[in-house]
């Protein structure tokens, strides 16, 4: 059931249904969240409606943006080398690892 | 080789079969959980004193990860119980509300810069570091859904288990800390002049 705020603010854009249900649902559906059929319903409406793709596209580029953040960080090796004692203290015997895997 | 140990203990094998199984499973997401810590804590150091405790608390409850499922899930979930027990007062208190308000709102957002014309920017600048920032700024706990699913690209299923809530939780918050970044961003493209400029 559709909130009241998220149905009036429907209402305020003036959309048709199959906009409406595209705008409500494109995260579920670009999320893989949604049943088959509810996304061959949506990918139905979205290929003829340009206004619905244009919406499509921007929410795909953020989406791809956000994943873009994902850097190649490396623990420092400062960590690791207090990771390690740290291990090392509590009898672990792989410590040593930590530290040998920044030379990796 | 357990001369790494120390001396002052005899291992059983029960101790290497655990060292070695840690070593195995947990040590290389070494690098992932330290990405994780540093997205949640903004700060190096808080980073580096929150992946040690990760790494010990892994390593004192081996016993309870179960072999063969997702050791950086299971780490990732020591990892944030871990920031959040040290932001203890800031422990989030948010009323979980319709995701699908949010998903409206950013059409909302979206409407607004069609109309001005900076629809695109996504496409066209790299905004990465604005995001950076955006993704700073947010509050716990919609970085952290934010975090683990759109950047770490773990399932809503596997973000709910780090999360230690329901998916539909996963959900209104990953919904709502898309949507406040998009009212960022559109801030920062009318900061940068876009307005008009895309010609839509």
């Amino acid at each position: 059931m559709m909130s009241a705020p998220a149905r009036s603010k429907l209402q305020e854009l003036g959309l048709s249904a199959s906009c409406a249900e595209v705008l409500t649902h494109l995260w579920d559906y670009l999320d893989e969240q949604i049943t088959p059929t509810s996304a061959e319903r949506l990918q139905a409406h979205i290929a003829t409606c340009a206004q619905c793709r244009q919406y499509e596209d921007y929410q795909e580029c953020f989406l791809r943006a956000m994943a873009g953040l994902k850097q190649e960080l490396s623990a420092p090796s400062s960590l690791r080398e207090r990771l390690a004692a740290r291990l090392k203290g509590q009898g672990c015997g792989c410590w040593d690892k930590v530290r040998r895997e920044q030379q990796l | 080789m357990t001369a790494d140990a120390g001396p002052q203990e005899v291992r059983s094998a029960s101790d290497v079969a655990r060292d070695a199984a840690f070593e195995r499973d947990a040590l290389p997401w070494l690098d992932d959980v330290y990405r994780f810590a540093l997205s949640l804590t903004r700060e190096e150091s808080d980073a580096d004193d929150v992946v040690q405790e990760t790494f010990l608390r892994a390593y004192r409850s081996w016993h309870t990860f179960i072999p063969g499922t997702d050791c950086r899930r299971w780490l990732f979930t020591i990892c944030r119980n871990v920031f959040l027990r040290s932001r203890e007062r800031q422990r989030p208190t948010v009323d979980l509300e319709d995701g699908e308000q949010d998903a409206v709102a950013a059409g909302s957002v979206y409407a607004a810069a069609r109309e001005k014309g900076y629809d695109d920017i996504y496409a066209r600048l790299d905004l990465a570091p604005a995001l950076r920032d955006a993704l700073d700024d947010l509050a716990e706990p919609f970085r952290s859904a934010v975090i683990l699913v759109d950047v770490e690209d773990l399932s809503y299923e596997s973000a709910a288990e780090v999360m230690g809530v329901p998916i539909g939780t996963v959900r209104s918050r990953l919904f709502r800390g898309r949507r406040l970044l998009q009212e960022k961003l559109a801030t920062v493209a009318e900061d940068l002049g876009f307005l008009g400029a895309a010609g839509v």
